[in-house]
């Protein structure tokens, strides 16, 4: 049992210091070799040399959210699709019926959100 | 196998037709209506004329005649909130409301049918979700989509704190199955399961500390969603409870009387019952809203459920089974009069209800039987529930505690119930009235208040069902002294 | 089924009146007064049959009800049930005749006083605890609307108050009884089975909380000191019939139920309380005459004088032999009759014509030339109140301080103390309001006269206190003989 949590233990610290090694590295470049941004100026975005008008937030579409929803659930059902193909050819055929009429009603879930406009990007 | 789930089936296809219909002829709300009513009167009658008993997929679905009557009465109120539903102003995405309805009371009858851990998280995750939804279907309201983002949040939290804690559970115990857990051995990490179990499910029910989504819910969802949650979740909730707890961890019950406590999730609950009998009624007391006021009256009513089973006697359970279904019923109820005045005055205030007697004296009266019921007066259904549970909780002698607390609150809660007829039967309308709400409405809540008015008369027609011998059995709660 | 008629006849009155379309509203006092009518004529004719040398209980029903619990429908009537349900009656049928100016929503009103009277029938023959319970409730929320729509003066405070007084003592009541359920040993809820020492027992401890509790939860209604301030704030705020009912029977619900239920059930714990309770009863009698006599208004000195007879009863109650317990129930129907027909001319009389109540202001309107029926009706009621001989009261009153000497004598001084102080402020009452001095020439003012339904109903109940005054053997004898029963008998010391 001191085995298992001492590689927790190892592991975790790995953990914690992978992705602080990037990070320390990035500033540590920074610091070094990058030049020196003093003003209000130097730190302000660039855009082509004139002025920056306007707002930097734009407004946030929500359509990818929904096209990211509708992926959500396709990408699922390959998930749960891929240990059916892995075992398809020990399982009754009763199986393959239940896994058909699980594809069918993500099926008319998609041709819902089709016929609703949803795809549509408005 | 397949004609175990068949009621189930027939619902998802009315659903999935309905939801066709939705999306090619928009504007056809009476027909998408009659067909989901139609898809569950089909249900119906596939739960009767095919009774059948038995222990499917190693516990997934279990079906025995107590399971039946619950089925049936979740898919009538699942029923009674389509109808209601039609009620309401929604003109865009009617048909997606109905088939949302009809998932959700799938959910709920799935819910009852089982004994397995995996499937228990399923149906309520399916009952939840369309619930979430439907609580924010009115897009044209703020209240509305607090009310969805709040149940939403909520509900997400609370399902999270369940599956952690039914993790432990099989964690710890090896199997999902719900008659093996009750045979494993005790152990610290069971304790945490069980806690975290129970934190899960009151939130459905509503309970003390997890009380705070529903004034908010109940307010702001539109009248159908708030009938479903307020009277259908709670029935399958408790039902589902009442099963782990008796069947699963009937052994880890404890003690919750007054001086004899022993730890157990029984004194959990009995806190949880204390606290929610205390906040529920006399939040209630100041309302000026009946849809929130019937949401404290819920958190309340939930109170005296817990109160049932915190007193871990085999007894007391088909009191708590009776009462849920008499509550569900006369809360339905009460709702769908709320629907209709709300489409009769703009409003679900108090003053909205003035003069009702005068404009609908049918409907006031179903209001009268209604809310009378629900403070405990007889000869309605609700005082009949009330009495046998705490009959029954009382075999229990050091439970009087709670009793008392619970007879006391129950005396207050009269004067709420009592200011929402007051401003029925005896204020005058202030502006002119012109009855609304649509026949079918009118007649299901007038056939709700028949069933509460009969079953406080004759509470034998159900009682007699709930107390008849059933083969699955209940393990290891007291009996008796 | 004789007994079942008489709440049947007014439960179906109320269901008939509220089926009347709206332009035959009218209509609804006539089914009210045949209903009445007929729930005193089903109660007569079982008074009359009642064989006085058969068995103590008759006209017995028993209908299982709910047998996982226990419950049987099941009534019947003793010489003590059966006083009671005349009594009913006889309110009842007054009641609608005082009501008979009742032109707004008339429907709705005499429903719900029906239904008052049909539960107050049940309560009265029950011999199951959950029925009896069942009953007693049924009357709390009729009582609550008749007061706070029908209603005058600050009338949704007072139908509050009142109904909550109500719901608090039934909650106490409820908590004893599924106590009882369990503590009992029997899982049964029949009074004759939970009474019955061989059957069930109840631990001493248990009796020791449990009859208080039980009792003064009963007791609530019928307004024992100090939990009576309901009383006056409700009978002022009540319509006329209303405040007849709340007097004449529902105030007696409570006196009833802890005669019948609580002594019977806990014997240990009233002989521990007893003497606390006699001494709250004659508190009830003395102050509650000394605060009558502070009134100015006329309907509030009614009220506090329904208060100390009810203290009577009380005392009559906590005597424990047969000459106080005989006396109370014998106040009990006095009281009712003699109440009722108090708030009757107050109200009906006097307020619906002159629309004050205040004493001095109703003897400067030298009542008695402009309704001589009125100051005559007052005067008889306010003798009988008083406890004169040749009414009722006086019997009653009499054989209750008889029996207080036999077993209390030291609370027999503060009640007879009571009893001059009930005389004085009745006196002054009617005299100030009817003879008042020096007014007598004052012009009468123009007020209608006394209709046909007000002298018919005030005839009837006068007639009632006259005749149990002139021959009380007619109701004495019965209501002492059920006191022979094995389930009352054991009441006596």
């Amino acid at each position: 049992m001191t085995n298992d949590y001492l590689l927790l233990t190892i592991f975790l610290a790995i953990a914690i210091v992978f992705p602080l090694i990037p990070l320390a590295m990035a500033w540590a470049w920074a610091r070094l070799f990058s030049p020196a941004k003093p003003g209000k100026d130097k730190q302000s975005s660039y855009e082509c040399g004139i002025e920056s008008t306007g707002p930097a937030q734009v407004q946030f579409q929500s359509h990818y959210y929904l096209y990211a929803l509708v992926f959500l659930v396709f990408d699922v059902e390959t998930v749960f699709l891929m240990p059916f193909a892995a075992a398809f050819l020990k399982l009754p055929i009763s199986a393959f019926l239940a896994l058909m009429v699980f594809l069918l009603l993500l099926m008319e879930g998609l041709v819902w959100a089709w016929a609703k406009g949803i795809l549509a990007w408005k | 196998m397949l004609t175990a789930l068949l009621p189930e089936s027939l619902l998802v296809a009315t659903a999935l037709v309905v939801l066709g219909l939705g999306v090619s002829m928009p504007g056809a709300r009476t027909m998408s209506t009659v067909i989901a009513l139609l898809g569950g009167f089909l249900a119906a009658a596939a739960l009767l004329i095919f009774p059948i008993d038995g222990n499917f997929l190693h516990g997934m679905v279990v079906l025995d005649p107590i399971a039946r009557i619950f089925k049936l009465v979740i898919l009538a109120l699942g029923l009674i909130a389509a109808v209601f539903a039609s009620e309401s102003f929604l003109e865009t995405h009617f048909a997606e409301s109905l088939a949302l309805i009809l998932f959700g009371t799938v959910g709920m009858m799935l819910l009852t049918g089982t004994e397995d851990l995996l499937m228990i998280f399923l149906a309520l995750e399916l009952t939840s979700i369309p619930l979430y939804v439907l609580a924010a279907f009115n897009k044209a309201s703020r209240a509305s989509a607090e009310a969805g983002l709040k149940y939403f949040l909520i509900g997400s939290i609370s399902a999270a704190f369940l599956l952690y804690g039914l993790s432990l559970i099989y964690g710890v115990t090896g199997s999902t199955n719900l008659l093996a857990i009750s045979k494993a051995a005790a152990d610290p990490l069971l304790t945490a399961g069980i806690v975290l179990t129970l934190a899960g499910f009151a939130f459905k029910v509503a309970a003390v500390p997890f009380q705070l989504w529903a004034p908010d819910v109940y307010e702001g969802a539109p009248t159908a969603a708030a009938a479903l949650v307020a009277s259908g979740s709670k029935v399958a909730g408790i039902f589902i409870l009442v099963k782990l707890l008796t069947a699963g961890l009937g052994h880890w019950s404890g003690a919750a009387g007054w001086g004899q406590f022993l730890p157990g999730w029984a004194p959990v609950l009995a806190l949880m019952a204390a606290a929610s009998i205390l906040l529920g009624n006399i939040t209630a007391l100041v309302q000026s809203n009946v849809k929130r006021l019937l949401a404290y009256s819920a958190i309340a009513h939930g109170g005296y459920l817990l109160l049932g089973l915190s007193s871990a006697r085999a007894e007391t359970i088909p009191a708590v089974l009776f009462y849920v279904i008499v509550y569900a019923l006369t809360t339905a109820g009460a709702f769908g009069v709320v629907a209709i005045v709300e489409k009769q005055s703009g409003g679900s205030r108090l003053d909205d209800f003035n003069g009702l007697a005068k404009s609908s004296p049918v409907l006031a009266l179903c209001l009268l039987v209604f809310f009378i019921s629900l403070a405990g007066i007889p000869p309605l259904a609700g005082f009949f529930g009330k009495f046998y549970l705490f009959s029954t909780a009382l075999e229990n002698p050091s439970m009087l505690w709670l009793v008392i607390l619970a007879i006391a609150m129950n005396a207050v809660s009269l004067y709420y119930y009592l200011i929402v007829l007051k401003h029925a039967f005896v204020l005058p309308a202030c502006g002119d009235i012109r009855p609304a709400g649509s026949p079918a409405s009118r007649v299901v809540v007038a056939a709700l208040a028949l069933a509460v008015l009969t079953l406080g008369l004759a509470p034998n027609l159900l009682l007699g069902q709930i107390t008849r011998p059933v083969p699955v059995k209940v393990a290891s709660l007291k009996t008796g002294n | 089924m004789i007994l079942t008629a008489t709440f049947l006849s007014a439960f179906a009155g109320a269901g008939l009146i509220l089926l009347l379309p709206e332009r035959s509203a009218a209509l609804a006092r006539w089914i009210a007064l045949l209903a009445a009518l007929a729930g005193l004529g089903f109660a007569t004719v079982a008074f009359l049959d009642f064989d006085s040398a058969g068995p103590h209980f008759q006209f017995l029903t028993n209908i299982p009800w709910i047998p996982q619990l226990g419950i049987s429908f099941s009534t019947g009537a003793d010489g003590i049930s059966l006083v009671m349900l005349v009594l009913t009656g006889l309110i009842a049928v007054t009641g609608v005749l005082f009501s008979w100016n009742v032109t707004r929503r008339p429907r709705a009103f005499f429903a719900f006083f029906l239904t008052i009277i049909g539960g107050v029938y049940g309560v009265f023959q029950s011999f199951d605890l959950f029925l009896l319970f069942v009953f007693y409730e049924i009357v709390i929320i009729p009582k609550y609307f008749l007061i706070a729509a029908w209603g005058s003066t600050n009338r949704e405070y007072g139908a509050m108050k009142l109904t909550m007084y109500s719901v608090a003592g039934s909650a106490l009541v409820l908590l004893v009884m599924v106590a009882a359920y369990a503590a009992s040993g029997a899982h049964s809820f029949d009074l004759f089975t939970l009474a019955d020492p061989s059957k069930s027992h109840f631990a001493p401890g248990f009796q020791t909380w449990a009859f208080p509790v039980m009792f003064l939860g009963f007791a609530v209604l019928a307004g024992i000191w100090p939990l009576h301030t309901w009383a006056p704030t409700g009978h002022v705020a009540a319509p006329t019939a209303v405040s007849m009912l709340l007097a004449g029977v529902v105030m007696k619900l409570g006196s009833y139920s802890a005669l019948r239920v609580a002594m019977t059930l806990f014997p240990a714990g009233l002989d521990q309380w007893r003497l606390p309770i006699a001494v709250l009863a004659v508190a009830g009698i003395v102050l509650g005459a000394l605060v009558a006599l502070a009134q100015k208004d006329l309907k509030f000195t009614v009220g506090y004088s329904s208060i100390a007879h009810m203290g009577f009863v009380l005392l009559g109650l906590m005597t424990l032999n047969l000459a106080g317990l005989g006396g109370s129930v014998l106040q009990i129907f006095s009281h009712g009759i003699i109440g009722g027909l108090l708030f009757a001319v107050v109200g009906r009389m006097i307020y619906d014509r002159t629309h004050t109540r205040d004493i001095a202001e109703l003897g400067s309107m030298n009542l008695t030339k402009a309704l001589p029926f009125a100051a005559f009706t007052f005067t008889v009621a306010s003798v009988a109140s008083m406890g004169l001989p040749g009414f009722s009261g006086f019997i009653a009153e009499f054989t209750i301080l008889k029996g207080s000497w036999t077993s209390l004598p030291w609370l027999l001084i503060p009640a007879s103390i009571g009893v001059v102080i009930t005389v004085a402020f009745t006196l002054r009452a009617l005299q100030r309001t009817f003879f008042p001095f020096g007014e007598a020439s004052a012009p009468a003012h123009a007020l209608d006269p006394i209709t046909l339904s007000e002298k018919l109903g005030a005839v009837i109940l006068m007639a009632a206190t006259l005749a149990v005054g002139l021959f009380p053997s007619v109701l004495l004898d019965p209501i002492l003989r059920s006191f022979q029963s094995p389930l009352m008998h054991q009441l006596l010391k």
